[in-house]
């Protein structure tokens, strides 16, 4: 194996000793002069970026765009993280590599589940007293099919960096890399935050993304727990906790924090460097490792606690966040402790007011520093061969601040200080592609690329709601429309089709859903004929608009082998158009078209061809329309790699 | 006998009936009851609805 990456071990960690891990091995053979660096910055859209640089705002894009070139870069259907990153990964389209939303389901159970990883619990255990002891230990599958373009690299002694690109969890390379979006927090969830106060009614609330706890304060003092992970070594299971206290000044706004042998002071509005804790699984044999941030929002006259979703530690990973497996730590001992679930920006925390929007002004910048210091660490240390590297932020705050700056959507807000927030997010982005071009000299390829583009997210569309109306789906209970989720209300035996995910819509299979009404041939493809139409004819009340522009009919559409997982539609939705909050996971609320005014203003889960990403080169694009599949030819051919079968592109750069 | 009768393939059964000896059952019925119980077993690590929504709530995409 071959990397391209300086491998810093310390032998002793006085003396500082330094061990280039793989000096030795290129003594023998001559490095490729070739470098590839490619810039991955999710959700950057291509109208946006050029208004910002037309405005002068963004110099190092406007001298790529000079010197180099700049097309929009066509994304996949739909135009989800996920699915758009996947199909750059493989070169296919997502009937190749069988990832087609951040959601699908389990025919035989009708249960919605992660389609990007799943985890396999060990078979064989022993009971020893109240413990259950695992004799191997479970694992994690990444579900993503076909191979990613840098393990072809690989093969031919092209050493990789991939710093946490989507739909990498768990991390395939034999070179390094540290996983991405996919990757859970110690929980399992995509992010759970806890929030502590006096003021809530019950002792315990879950809101979407996080738990709040009631708490007392009682002679200035404040004990709770950290939630932990099920104990799954215990035969009665539970979850882990971990105790903590927290003393309150008498007077001042300030408060000491015992966590098992940390101590620290918050001051009010103050947040907490990393925290490291240890849920004890097994006592003296399993701790599982986990860092979380505090921030203490409020002292008095409401007691108010943030604490991030605690992180899987990268110094010492519950699951395998990097290749090679140590070189999480490594990062750890080079950057300090730092965010690994998949979104950190804490937008739930947001959407649920526990953060006012500058809080998560703030938290999303703590992200965007961390990455930016990796970024440095990773060209400074990055001699030959690809490195990809990827931003968040972008996407996450278009997701959230598209609110602050058009007046035209429902859920508008007035506030100066976030009105150019996604200015500044692309200003960010244009300082981390100024240092970026530092390292690039004549033998180095520079790609810098999104997944997808960003819409307004103005009305929600509750396609579910529209299916039971149009006679598709038949509810056990007209009268139970809301709360019930998670298809419990469907029954099964009168519905021909429903809608899962956030572009997922199935057909009710017989031989495929456990109580599949429709039969395979003339009868399915007379469904999607009648369900193609009338999408497609769906029209809003309330102002004449066509919510949908799009139907992919996947069978018919896409190419790959994997298409047999796929929903037998996806579905486009108009621009300012967009699932609803409840209808992917099988509720069935009254109106079929709300007003979207959740903070989450922004969106691109629409028709692929109204948000396409962005292509920046110091080469020249040769092709007029790119795509993301095209991209992965483009970058093989750099190495002069030719590209696999499946793959469906071609080469995009000169 | 009370118990519920499922209908087996002969071959399966013989299958079923030499397997249980050799790994060392008391029964062809203990054998068949363990091997339906890590089935079900198996779906039930699926997750529970509670579980399923705590997994799926934190997606920024979702509700």
């Amino acid at each position: 194996m071959k990397t391209g990456f300086k491998v810093v071990s310390v032998a002793f960690p006085s003396t500082l000793l330094m061990v280039l891990a793989v000096g030795l091995m290129e003594q023998t053979e001559p490095p490729p002069a070739k470098k590839v660096i490619i810039l991955g910055i999710d959700g950057m859209d291509p109208g946006l970026l050029k208004r910002f640089a037309d405005e002068g705002a963004l110099p190092h894009f406007s001298k790529l765009m000079k010197d180099g070139d700049f097309k929009p870069l066509q994304t996949t259907m739909p135009p989800l993280s996920p699915v758009a990153w996947s199909t750059f990964i493989t070169g296919t389209d997502p009937g190749g590599h069988a990832i087609f939303d951040f959601i699908h389901r389990d025919p035989k159970t009708l249960m919605p589940e992660f389609a990007m990883a799943r985890t396999i619990p060990s078979d064989w255990t022993v009971n020893v007293g109240p413990w259950v002891i695992p004799l191997h230990s479970g694992r994690i599958e990444l579900l993503r099919r076909g191979r990613a373009f840098w393990e072809l690299l690989e093969e031919e002694g092209v050493p990789t960096t991939i710093f946490r690109i989507p739909s990498n969890f768990p991390p395939t390379s034999e070179g390094h890399a540290l996983s991405g979006m996919g990757t859970p927090d110690i929980l399992g969830t995509p992010g759970t935050f806890s929030f502590y106060t006096d003021q809530l009614t019950h002792e315990t609330e879950d809101v979407s993304g996080g738990r709040l706890f009631r708490v007392s304060v009682q002679d200035s003092k404040v004990a709770a727990d950290l939630l932990g992970p099920d104990n799954s070594f215990r035969k009665a299971g539970g979850k882990m906790a971990i105790p903590f206290e927290v003393l309150l000044d008498p007077v001042e706004p300030v408060a000491r924090f015992l966590v098992q042998d940390h101590q620290f002071i918050l001051k009010e509005g103050e947040w907490s460097d990393w925290v490291r804790v240890g849920f004890d699984a097994l006592p003296h044999l399993v701790t599982v490792s986990a860092i979380g941030r505090f921030y203490l929002k409020q002292v008095r006259p409401t007691f108010k606690l943030y604490v991030t979703p605690l992180q899987i530690n990268p110094e010492d990973p519950a699951v395998p966040i990097s290749t090679p497996d140590d070189w999480s730590a490594n990062l750890q001992k080079e950057l300090g402790y730092f965010y690994t679930q998949e979104l950190p920006e804490d937008t739930k925390a947001f959407s649920a007011g526990i953060f006012t929007p500058g809080e998560f002004w703030d938290q999303s910048q703590f992200v965007y520093r961390e990455s930016r210091r990796a970024l440095d660490y990773a060209l400074r240390n990055f001699e030959e061969g690809l490195l990809f590297f990827y931003f968040s932020t972008v996407d996450q705050g278009c997701h959230m601040l598209w609110g602050y700056s058009d007046e035209k959507h429902p859920g508008f807000r007035r506030d100066a200080n976030l009105a150019g927030s996604i200015r500044v997010l692309y200003q960010e982005m244009d300082e981390a592609l100024g240092r970026v071009m530092q390292s690039v000299d004549d033998d180095t390829t520079l790609i810098v690329m999104s997944d997808h583009g960003f819409n307004p997210f103005y009305w929600e569309v509750n396609l579910n709601s529209w299916l039971v109306d149009k006679g598709y789906v038949k509810l056990k209970d007209l009268t139970q429309r809301d709360g019930v989720t998670l298809f419990q209300n469907v029954d099964w035996s009168g519905t021909q089709a429903y809608a899962l995910g956030l572009n997922g819509l199935y057909v009710n299979l017989r031989g495929r859903e456990s109580n599949g009404i429709v039969s395979q041939g003339a009868e399915y493809d007379q469904v999607l004929d009648r369900l193609e139409a009338d999408l497609l004819a769906m029209q809003d009340p309330r102002n004449g608009n066509h919510p949908i522009t799009l139907v992919t009919r996947t069978h018919r559409d896409l190419k790959g082998t994997n298409v047999a997982s796929a929903p037998d539609l996806i579905i486009g939705y108009n621009r300012g158009y967009r699932s609803s909050w409840k209808s992917p996971l099988g509720e069935f609320p009254r109106e079929v078209f709300l007003d979207n005014r959740d903070p989450w203003s922004g969106d691109h889960s629409v028709d692929y061809r109204l948000v396409p990403g962005i292509l920046l080169s110091n080469r020249k694009i040769s092709l007029d329309k790119p795509a993301l599949y095209d991209l992965t030819v483009g970058v093989l051919d750099e190495y002069g790699v030719r590209k696999l079968p499946a793959m469906i592109g071609q080469d995009c750069l000169d | 006998m009370f118990g519920s009768k499922v209908k087996i393939d002969k071959n399966l059964m013989e299958k079923v009936k030499k397997y249980s000896k050799i790994a060392g059952y008391s029964s062809v019925d203990e054998f068949v009851t363990h091997a339906l119980e890590k089935e079900v077993a198996k779906l039930e690590d699926a997750g529970s609805e509670e579980e399923i929504r705590e997994r799926l709530k934190g997606l920024g995409y979702i509700s």
